[in-house]
């Protein structure tokens, strides 16, 4: 970082003298650089960058927290005694004292996930190229398509983590996306399609899977086929998730409701652990890595509180064996913490958060779980999702396709589905032994965004889907 | 119910400018800002920029979580070289030296970007704020005063019904000024101080977790928030007592009744999206073509009022320094206007938008409302959680009320898919009990005309914008 010839020898400097109770100093640079085009025009080529220190104290029982955008050891001092001052005001009133910050493996060293360099240094030039053309791909996509747009932006981050037990780490890494989206056009009827691809790495990962025109290509197909297709019937029917759609499932049914604290106040996944939730067929994990796949859009090596993140299992052969924690939420529980501690920039506290949610891979070919659907639907291409406390969940989809006797008929509007998150887990009855990460673009809402992924194989279960009567 | 306050604080607070000093600070930034952008060969150039400070303090797992102090400053930089664009925006701003690195790279990706002949910025002139932003009611709380507040709200739940968890929540209080100053003439500049407060969360009896529900409010005046603390914990606490024992829907398709948070997701928030002009010039809008037409119902009148108090997103200005100004937006069902920055206005060749540039410093203006209202701006009586419920379930007899919706609204084709939360079964013009995995599927625009009645009052959806209850033919409703 400019600002400071080494960022952790500024927030240690600081901490001298402060470090009573615990202190968490986290300096965190964020650049972003973002092209957008719609029906070949420039919207916006920008950059931006906001860079800061957050302060967390835990104090008389309670946390406090403060920022400063200035990189000095006298403000970073100062925003240390504002969030003492915080934190004490609200003790008073506090009617159960947070347990303290489990033990954990702290980062101590430099962590750097590849790709950083690789996109810093990438020419404006390209990325303008790469936008306008894959806008004007999607654009001549169809004769029906009337408009289209393409959008890009990269997540350039570095952060120094130090507290007052014992974190020295520094991190960088990158997260790009594209998103590519069409429109098309029959008399008075509007369609769009979308496609859209993130990752954590450079543009050799982004585009793993599928081109930029590749994406164009199906944004545009989508949008014209949607104009001809049906609507779903509604009703519970048996279905086959696209890996998109399973990281959806994994991260809304399931993630959610484990984050652990959700489960303090209460959700569906407090008190059942030890117990089958799930078809054994089922093995679902977060983890701070990539794992079976490089890439994944929410990789992270160390936590914002400075832990050193792994892979994480919430279900295993269908058993809830474990939630995601931070440091307060393990010390709760009497368990190590986890690694799920993020916050978004450096004015934002770290809260539970999920990373890289998935789905184990299983034993069955595509070709098998479909031929297992004797009447329902192949369901892909993820829209937004939520999940409630009591563990219904929604999220929507795309394109549904009609599956008869085992065979996938014509596209279909997308509709959104729902259900019980533990039943529907227990219906699955069919996992594919492909897997692939999907869910990289865009970001999860909990008060502040996140970056994550999800995925998983594809896998066959029941759902409720809120069809046209 | 302040308490004293510790020397911190008082240390904190004492470096607060006076509302009109970090109005005037802000215009010197822009104004060097865009000085900088011409020495570096910008044609035109518009800084916008905003400083802000507060203390927010966290509700969760049924307890204070954590105090937060919070400062932040930063500024946006719009400039256009040769009918090309590029912006830069920072928090690192605090010196000339900043500035005029910030200006040289807005500079460096305007000239890599291709030309557009429709961009640029339209010209503008000093405006003054409103009397309620020129010198903000609420501008100095303690922190103090907000943790009061805070733990009061959570200890009105627990005396509401032991059996609700709150999961998260807050109580906010926010202060700050913005300013918006181009190279052609736009000079406007305002702050704002308000306090906030919201929940989420459900109610646990024994082993049965109910839906969650989150409710929030909004207050630019600190007197008598305790009373609108007591009536957000009265609403919240009653909605999510009423998930609990969900029962079991019937699938249908016909009218269902819309709470006014799901007429604000079905309906208004598709539309308003429609009614952007770029959109409309882009081609991905269902509303293109239908200036002077009837869209909606005849007792649909949705008002965008910036001038309302009330009204979190009140302002006299737009993004762009353009005035903000009360728009009727669709009258009695006839859409009346597009919205428009300085962008759609000049690919149109108008010589003013409407005022709905909408951002801040962080991006380029985008285009939207203020502060919507639709319906009769006579909001409900205090305590008059149901009001629009007891008004017309009796004319829906027999069918779904969708308390909020949570699912996909496609902006384009306006088809919806989704759950509905919070919802209630009616039978005979009453409410039966709670529902549970029941969806609802149609389309936002035809839903539009289909609105058989709106109720005769409004609530105010967290101080964002004032929305009646909805009686809305033609959905189907698929019940699990």
């Amino acid at each position: 970082m400019e600002t400071h010839p080494d960022p952790i020898d500024l927030l240690s400097s600081a901490l001298v003298g402060r470090e009573q109770g615990f202190v968490e100093l986290r300096l965190h640079r964020k650049r972003q650089r973002a092209v957008a085009v719609e029906k070949g025009r420039v919207e916006t080529a920008q950059s931006t960058e906001h860079t800061g220190v957050g302060v967390r104290v835990l104090e008389e029982g309670t946390f406090g927290f403060a920022s400063t955008d200035r990189l000095d050891v006298a403000s970073i001092r100062r925003a240390i005694d504002q969030a003492r001052a915080a934190a004490r005001a609200s003790a008073r009133l506090r009617t159960r004292a947070i347990d303290g910050m489990a033990p954990a493996d702290l980062a101590r060293g430099r962590f750097e996930v590849p790709g950083f360099a690789e996109t810093e240094a990438r020419s404006l030039d390209e990325v303008l190229d790469l936008v306008l053309r894959t806008e004007a791909r999607a654009r001549a996509g169809a004769n029906q398509v009337d408009s289209a747009s393409a959008a890009y932006s990269e997540l350039l981050e570095e952060k120094a983590i130090v507290t007052s037990d014992g974190a020295r780490a520094w991190l960088r890494h990158v997260r790009p996306e594209l998103r590519v989206g069409a429109v098309a056009r029959s008399g008075g009827e509007l369609q769009r399609g979308s496609r859209s691809v993130g990752v954590t790495g450079g543009w050799e990962c982004l585009f793993r899977a599928t081109s930029a025109d590749g994406l164009a290509d199906d944004a545009a197909r989508i949008a014209v086929d949607r104009l001809r297709a049906g609507y779903p019937e509604g009703g519970r029917k048996r279905v086959l998730l696209s890996p998109a759609l399973v990281g959806l499932l994994t991260h809304e049914a399931i993630g959610h409701t484990v984050e652990a604290d959700f489960v303090m106040s209460g959700s569906c996944a407090a008190g059942k652990l030890g117990q089958r939730v799930a078809s054994e067929l089922v093995t679902l994990c977060d983890s701070g890595a990539s794992e079976y796949a490089d890439g994944a859009g929410g990789t992270l090596p160390v936590d914002d509180e400075g832990v050193i993140t792994g892979r994480t299992p919430i279900i295993e052969r269908g058993v809830l064996t474990g939630y995601l924690h931070n440091r307060e939420s393990a010390a709760h529980f009497g368990v190590a913490p986890t690694g799920n501690a993020r916050a978004w920039e450096y004015q934002n506290e770290p809260l539970i958060r999920m990373r890289n949610t998935y789905i184990e891979p299983g034993n069955s070919s595509f070709e098998e779980l479909l031929a297992g659907i004797e009447d329902g639907y192949l369901l892909d291409g993820p829209a937004n999702g939520q999940a409630d406390a009591n563990g219904e969940f929604m999220f929507g989809t795309q394109e549904a396709y009609r599956v008869k006797d085992g065979v996938k008929g014509p596209l279909m509007r997308g509709v959104n589905l729902s259900g019980r998150a533990f039943d529907v887990l227990d219906s699955v009855d069919g996992v594919g032994r492909e897997f692939r990460w999907d869910l990289g673009s865009g970001h999860c809402g909990k008060g502040q965004p996140a970056k994550v992924d999800a995925g998983g194989p594809w896998l066959r279960c029941q759902v409720l889907l809120g069809g046209r009567g | 119910m302040s308490a004293p306050q510790s020397a911190e604080q008082s240390a904190a607070q004492s470096s607060v400018l006076r509302p009109g000093d970090e109005r005037e600070r802000l215009r010197a930034r822009c104004r060097t800002a865009v000085e900088r952008a011409i020495d570096a060969g910008a044609d035109e150039a518009e800084a916008c920029a905003s400083a802000n400070s507060g203390t927010s303090v966290q509700l969760e797992k049924g307890d204070l979580q954590l105090a937060r102090v919070k400062e932040s400053e930063s500024l946006g930089l719009r400039v256009f070289v040769g009918g090309r664009i590029g912006f830069a925006s920072t928090n690192q701003a605090s010196s000339d030296t900043s500035l005029a690195q910030l200006a040289r790279d807005a500079v460096t990706l305007a000239k890599l970007s291709p030309v557009d002949p429709s961009a640029g910025l339209l010209s503008g002139s000093r405006i003054d704020p409103r009397p309620f932003l020129d010198q903000p009611r609420a501008w100095d709380i303690g922190p103090e005063r907000v943790v009061d507040w805070a733990a009061d709200l959570l200890g009105r739940i627990r005396a509401f019904d032991r059996r609700i968890s709150v999961d998260q929540g807050a109580v906010n209080f926010g202060r700050g000024s913005s300013a918006v100053f181009s190279s052609i003439g736009a000079d406007a500049a305002e702050s704002d101080a308000g306090l906030s407060a919201s929940l989420f969360g459900m109610a646990i009896d024994g082993d049965e977790v109910g839906g969650f529900d989150s409710r929030g409010d909004y207050a630019r005046n600190a007197e008598g928030f305790e009373a609108r603390l007591e009536r957000l914990a009265r609403e919240f606490g009653t909605t999510v007592l009423a998930n609990l024992g969900t029962g079991r829907a019937q699938t249908y398709k016909g009218a269902v009744l819309l709470a006014p948070a799901a007429v604000l997701d079905l309906l208004v928030e598709p539309l308003v999206g429609a009614l952007s002009a770029l959109a409309v010039q882009r081609g991905r809008s269902a509303m293109a073509g239908k200036l002077g037409e009837a869209i909606a119902a005849s007792a649909f009148d949705l008002v965008d009022d910036p001038t309302d108090p009330e009204l979190a997103g009140a302002t006299g200005a737009d993004r762009e320094g353009a005035p903000a100004v009360r728009t009727p937006l669709v009258e009695a069902g006839v859409l009346a206007t597009y919205l428009y920055n300085a962008r759609a206005a000049r690919i149109e060749g108008r010589a003013s938008g409407t005022g709905h540039a909408v951002g801040g410093p962080r991006g380029v203006p985008g285009i939207g409302p203020h502060a919507l209202v639709l319906g009769p701006a006579k909001p409900s009586d205090e305590g008059q959680l149901d009001f629009g419920r007891d008004e017309l379930a009796p004319r829906l007899g027999r069918g779904l009320l969708v308390g909020r919706f949570s699912g996909t609204v496609d902006p384009t084709s306006g088809d919806f898919s989704g759950v509905a939360k919070s919802a209630r079964w009616i039978e005979a013009g009453a409410v039966t009990g709670s529902v549970g995995e029941t969806l609802i599927a149609g389309n936002a625009y035809e839903a539009l005309r289909a609105i058989a009645a709106l109720s005769s009052r409004t609530a105010l959806l967290g101080g964002r914008c004032r929305m009646p209850w909805a009686l809305v033919d033609g959905v189907s409703v698929t019940a699990g």
